[in-house]
């Protein structure tokens, strides 16, 4: 849901901390998971990018330090590139013509904002399992009666990222 | 962040957990569109925290629970 704006307090502060180079690795990185329809290896984005797979891994680890990409735990591999999701998860989109994965009911319609396409939603109540579906339509969804929860308050998403 | 038929299917999920806020979807897919609208775009530039609050209180999701920092 978020990406980029809870690391640092203070638009100067975090221009200056992310480096151009790492915003192009960032937007290359997204660039080829749109490509894709999945997330892109550091081979890959280095490859596009010219450069080495270690450069990618630490542009990508400072990148995820201001919360713009999530990485595995423990390989450096992309887990999320919000709103998608590099993972099966309980949501999935499908817009512009493919089926997406993302990180969670409010990134699902994330997926449709920045597509800037209509889609459609698909998940399950987490309750009764019953599944759920949300045609979004020029941004507006047509399943009224539906609830969203955020269980987590907004200061502490970042402290568990995939958790929240 | 999850979406569920009704507020009956929440409060059963919750077991007696404490909860935290809840939105309409028709507002959730207001808010992840300012929210998220650029993030495909090569022209993104993160936000700060100022700005990102600044769409919540824009939106109307103000309060505690909201408070990015």
């Amino acid at each position: 849901m978020l990406g980029g704006e809870a690391a640092s307090s203070g638009r100067g502060v975090i221009l200056s901390s992310m480096e151009t180079a790492d915003l192009v690795t960032r937007n290359v990185t997204y660039g080829l998971f749109l490509a894709f329809g999945h997330a892109p290896t550091a081979d890959s984005v280095a490859r596009a990018l010219g450069k080495t797979r270690d450069d990618v891994e630490a542009a990508w680890r400072r990148l995820e330090d201001e919360h713009v990409l999530v990485l595995e735990p423990r390989t450096p591999e992309i887990r999320m590139a919000n709103p998608l999701s590099a993972v099966p998860s309980a949501y999935r989109v499908k817009a512009a013509g493919r089926w997406w994965y993302a990180n969670c009911a409010w990134d699902a319609f994330g997926v449709c904002a920045a597509l800037q396409v209509d889609g459609r939603i698909e998940a399950s109540c987490p309750d009764c399992g019953e599944a759920i579906a949300v045609e979004v339509r020029d941004g507006r969804p047509d399943a009224e009666s539906l609830l969203f929860h955020c269980l987590v308050p907004a200061a502490q998403w970042w402290d568990d990222i995939v958790f929240s | 962040m999850n979406l569920f038929r009704s507020e009956e299917h929440l409060v059963r999920w919750l077991g007696g957990r404490k909860r935290g806020e809840t939105i309409s979807v028709a507002k959730l897919s207001e808010v992840a569109h300012a929210w998220l609208a650029d993030r495909f775009s090569p022209r993104w530039r993160p936000r700060s925290v100022e700005e990102s609050q600044a769409i919540f209180d824009r939106l109307g999701l103000t309060g505690d629970f909201w408070r990015l920092a």
